[in-house]
C-alpha cells in the first residue's frame, strides 16, 4: 500500500516534468484547469423587453412551492407618474451576490453557497430561522416561508428545474425574452454575448456585494 | 445606488427583528455592566471580602444573561433547533462568535455566584450532607482560580456588550445600525444601566448602605458614564446629519413620529433628565432619599431599553 502511494507521486513527478517540457503537456494542463473551473450563474433582466405580464412570478411560484402569499420573485411597477405611458417594471429578487452578507451571517451555515453551482441556496433544516440573512440582506429579498419556517432566496431553481438540466422558470415563462439566464464564466455563453454588445448596470453596486444579477435599464436617447 | 434603474420593494416586513431582540441587548448590556463596574471597584480598591456589590452584581448578571437568552432564543422561530448554531459554527457570523463568547460567560457568571454566595448554598443544602461535602469538594478546587476567573469575567464581559452592538452594526442596509459608534454605545449604555442595577439590588436584598463607601463610589461614576453615552449619542446623530443622503434621511428617525418621542421621552427625559432632575435639581433633602435612589436607578434602566428600542426599531425602519 505504502510503496504503491510512493510510485504515483512518483509518476506524478515524472508527469510534471513532462508537462513543463512538452507542448504535449501543456494541452493536459489546460483540461485540467477547464475541468477545475467553476460556473459562475447569472442573470439579465432586460427592461426594454419586460411588459409586467408578472408570467414569471406565476412560474416561480409554481415551480418552487412557494406559499400563498409569498415570493421569491416581485416584478415591481417602476413607471413615473409623470410618463404614465412609458411603462418601467423592474425585477426584485436574489441578486446572487458573490459577496454574500446572507451566507456570512447565517450562525447555523444554512445559507450558503452550493458548493458545485457556486449559487447562494438554503438548506431548510438547518435554518434556526434567526432572520439574521434577512436584515443582513442590503436587497432585501428574503423571507421565511411560512411553510418550512426557513429563510428562503431566489437560488436560480437549484433544487427545482435546474436539477432537471432545465432553465430557471421565470427564463422558461417569460414569452417576452426579457430574462436571460447562463454561465458567466463560460465566454461563449449566450449572456456573454449579449453582456458583450449591450450596457448593464447591477443594483446597489456600492455596498460590494458583487450581485450576479444584470440589469438593462430603459434609457432614451433624444430625438 | 445607481441612477439608471432601481427597486425599493422588499420582501421583509417592516421590523423584523423586533423588541424581544431589544430586551435582549438590554439585558446582555445589563449583565456585562454590572459585573465590569463591580469587579473593576474591587480591582481598583483592593478589596479582600466579599462585598454586598459584588454579590449583588454577580447575582444579577447571571440572572439577567439568562433570562436574555430565554429572549434571544424565544424569538427565533424554530427555538429547539438552537443547537444547530453549536454544530454548524460558522466563523464569519457575529451571532456564530457571540453564542461561543455567551457559552462561556454564563458559566463564568455562574462560578461568580458561588463564590459570593457559598455560605448560602452550603445552608441549604446542610440538611443532605453528602451533597454538601461534593459542594465543599467542587470549592475548594475553584477557589483557587478565583483571581483568574475574576479577571476572565471583566474580559468577557466587555466581549458581550460589545458583540451585541457589532451584532447589528454589521447590517449594511440600515445607516443608523451600520456606524463603528454603536458597539461603543452598547459598552458605555451596559455599564450605565448595570451600575443602576448592581447598586439597587445591594442595596435593597443585601443591606448595603446607601451612602456606603462602595455606593459613594458608583454615585461618583454614575454621571461621566452617562456624560459619555450622551456624547456618543451626539455624535451617532451629527456623523448621520452630514453623512451621505441614505444616512441624512434617517434623521427624520430624531425629529418626528413614534420613535423621535421615545428617544425624547425615553431616552433623554427618563434616562438622562429624571437622575439628574432627582439629584441635582431638588435639593439635598430629596437627593439624599431612598426614594429618590430607586427612582434614579429605574429611570437609568428604562431609559438603556428606551435607547435599545429606539436603535432596534427606528434602525430597522429607516432603511436604504
Ligand atoms: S441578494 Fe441578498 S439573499 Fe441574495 S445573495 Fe445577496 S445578500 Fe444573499
Ligand atoms: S434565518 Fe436561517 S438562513 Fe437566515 S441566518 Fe438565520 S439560520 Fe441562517
Ligand atoms: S415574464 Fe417576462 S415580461 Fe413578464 S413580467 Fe416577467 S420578466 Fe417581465
Amino acid at each position: 500500500m505504502e510503496n504503491d502511494g510512493k510510485r504515483r507521486a512518483f509518476l506524478k513527478v515524472l508527469g510534471l516534468g513532462s508537462v513543463s517540457l512538452g507542448t504535449a503537456g501543456y494541452s493536459v494542463v489546460m483540461e485540467a484547469e477547464k475541468a477545475e473551473k467553476k460556473p459562475h450563474y447569472g442573470m439579465i433582466f432586460d427592461q426594454n423587453k419586460c411588459v409586467g405580464c408578472t408570467d414569471c412570478e406565476v412560474a416561480c411560484r409554481k415551480v418552487n412551492a412557494v406559499p400563498e402569499g409569498q415570493v421569491r420573485l416581485y416584478v415591481e411597477n417602476k413607471t413615473d407618474p409623470e410618463t404614465p405611458m412609458e411603462k418601467k417594471y423592474v425585477r426584485v429578487s436574489c441578486q446572487q451576490c458573490e459577496e454574500a452578507p446572507c451566507v456570512a451571517v447565517c450562525p447555523s451555515k444554512a445559507c450558503h453557497r452550493d458548493a458545485k453551482t457556486g449559487i447562494v441556496s438554503m438548506n431548510p433544516d438547518d435554518c434556526i430561522a434567526c432572520k439574521y440573512c434577512i436584515v443582513a440582506c442590503p436587497y432585501d429579498v428574503r423571507f421565511i416561508n411560512h411553510k418550512t419556517k426557513a429563510a428562503e432566496n431566489c437560488n436560480f431553481c437549484l433544487n427545482t428545474n435546474l436539477a432537471k438540466g432545465k432553465e430557471p422558470a421565470c427564463v422558461e415563462a417569460c414569452k417576452y425574452k426579457a430574462l436571460v439566464f447562463g454561465d458567466l464564466n463560460d465566454e461563449a455563453s449566450y449572456i456573454n454575448q449579449i453582456l458583450h454588445v449591450k450596457d448593464s448596470v447591477r443594483m446597489k453596486p456600492t455596498f460590494g456585494t458583487k450581485p450576479s444579477l444584470r440589469y438593462i435599464p430603459v434609457v432614451k436617447v433624444g430625438v | 445606488m445607481n441612477g439608471a434603474i432601481n427597486f425599493t420593494y422588499g420582501f421583509s416586513h417592516g421590523v423584523e427583528w423586533g423588541w424581544p431582540i431589544a430586551v435582549y441587548l438590554l439585558l446582555a448590556g445589563i449583565s456585562g455592566g454590572a459585573l465590569i463596574v463591580a469587579l473593576l471597584v474591587r480591582f481598583y480598591k483592593k478589596q479582600h471580602e466579599d462585598t454586598p456589590l459584588l454579590k449583588a452584581a454577580s447575582l444579577v448578571s447571571f440572572v439577567t444573561i439568562a433570562f436574555g437568552m430565554v429572549f434571544l432564543v424565544g424569538d427565533l422561530e424554530k427555538p429547539l433547533y438552537f443547537w444547530k448554531i453549536l454544530i454548524n459554527y460558522n466563523f464569519t457570523s457575529v451571532m456564530s462568535i457571540g453564542v461561543m463568547a455567551i457559552s462561556i460567560y454564563i458559566p463564568l457568571t455562574l462560578v461568580m455566584c458561588l463564590y459570593l454566595f457559598e455560605k448560602e448554598i452550603s445552608m441549604v443544602l446542610a440538611k443532605k450532607s453528602q451533597l454538601l461535602d461534593y459542594f465543599a469538594l467542587v470549592m475548594g478546587i475553584l477557589r483557587k482560580f478565583r483571581p483568574l476567573i475574576e479577571v476572565l469575567s471583566v474580559v468577557f464581559a466587555v466581549v458581550i456588550c460589545a458583540y451585541t452592538g457589532f451584532l447589528i452594526s454589521v447590517l449594511v442596509r440600515f445607516p443608523i445600525l451600520n456606524t463603528a459608534i454603536l458597539p461603543a454605545l452598547f459598552v458605555v449604555s451596559g455599564l450605565s444601566a448595570g451600575t443602576a442595577s448592581a447598586s439597587m439590588v445591594a442595596t435593597w436584598f443585601f443591606k448595603e448602605d446607601a451612602h456606603s463607601s462602595d455606593m459613594k463610589t458608583l454615585h461618583v461614576i454614575e454621571w461621566p458614564i452617562m456624560a459619555v453615552e450622551m456624547m456618543l449619542i451626539a455624535m451617532l446623530f451629527v456623523s448621520l446629519l452630514v453623512g451621505n443622503e441614505f444616512q441624512q434621511t434617517t434623521t427624520v428617525a430624531f425629529q418626528s413620529g413614534v420613535y423621535a418621542n421615545l428617544f425624547w421621552f425615553g431616552v433623554m427625559g427618563v434616562g438622562f433628565g429624571l437622575p439628574l432632575v432627582l439629584n441635582f435639581a431638588l435639593g439635598k433633602h430629596v437627593a439624599h432619599s431612598k426614594m429618590a435612589f430607586y427612582l434614579s436607578g429605574m429611570a437609568s434602566v428604562t431609559g438603556v431599553l428606551c435607547l435599545r428600542m429606539f436603535i432596534i426599531y427606528a434602525g430597522q425602519t429607516f432603511g436604504v
